[in-house]
């Protein structure tokens, strides 16, 4: 009964990847990353690794979703300038 | 298993699957709305697990997320600016239910604390998470002007 916690954030989190994974527009897929970042540090929490939960939060929440916003805004761009 | 994890699980399976659903399907202006949503749960849940784990320590993570949550939705604000002007995504029901809920989670937090330091960092972990989801849900359904234009 103590691993309930344990189960459903795993079960969340597999469920979340499996969407980032079915998604086909990237910006979209960003969307359900930064959910699924936020999952994973939830994870990391409730299996004791608060540090590693700390870094997964840092990086899933804000940084890969900007990553992924700029490259695909410099792609869409870049395509655009190529059809000119 | 104590009461505090077991309140943190349904608040994770709730919340967690209510905003993963959001945020998999239907069109794009719901996905954001649930891609905020889903901060505004998991900080709350993160705060009473480190209750129910009995480690303070566990709160600095929810201080990390309630700082940088309402940072990645303003980004998605940002740079999906231009998808979002056709239908602006408000959901100020949602929004101020979830923030409701966070509040709730924090002044009971606060009352089994007691006055100290502790309480300080718990009341600004709320403040810092009800006022960042309002701010990004404002940016969101274009009441930030430079948000929108710039």
């Amino acid at each position: 009964m103590a691993d309930a916690v344990i189960v459903v954030a795993l079960l969340l989190t597999a469920a979340s990847a499996t969407a980032a994974v079915a998604t086909r527009d990237p910006a979209r897929q960003a969307l359900v990353l930064a959910v699924l970042g936020l999952l994973l540090g939830v994870v990391f929490t409730v299996l004791q690794a608060p540090d590693v939960g700390l870094s997964q939060l840092a990086v899933g929440s804000a940084l890969t979703p900007l990553l992924i916003m700029l490259s695909v805004r410099k792609v869409r761009r870049r395509g655009k300038e190529g059809d000119k | 298993m104590n009461g505090w994890i077991l309140a943190a699980t349904v608040l994770l399976t709730a919340g967690g699957g209510a905003a993963l659903w959001g945020v998999a399907t239907g069109p794009l202006s719901r996905r954001v709305v649930a891609q905020n949503l889903s901060t505004t749960v998991i900080c709350p849940s993160l705060l009473l697990l480190a209750q129910g784990y009995g480690r303070t320590s566990y709160v600095d993570l929810a201080l990390l997320l309630a700082l940088l949550g309402p940072v990645g939705t303003l980004v998605f604000a940002r740079l999906l600016a231009d998808e979002l002007t056709g239908d602006r995504p408000a959901a100020w029901g949602l929004t101020w239910t979830a923030a409701g809920v966070g509040a709730a989670v924090v002044l009971v937090l606060c009352a089994v604390t007691g006055p100290s330091r502790a309480m300080v960092k718990l009341l600004v972990i709320g403040a810092l998470l009800i006022s960042g989801n309002v701010v990004a849900s404002r940016a969101l359904s274009g009441g930030l002007r430079g948000v929108r234009d710039g």
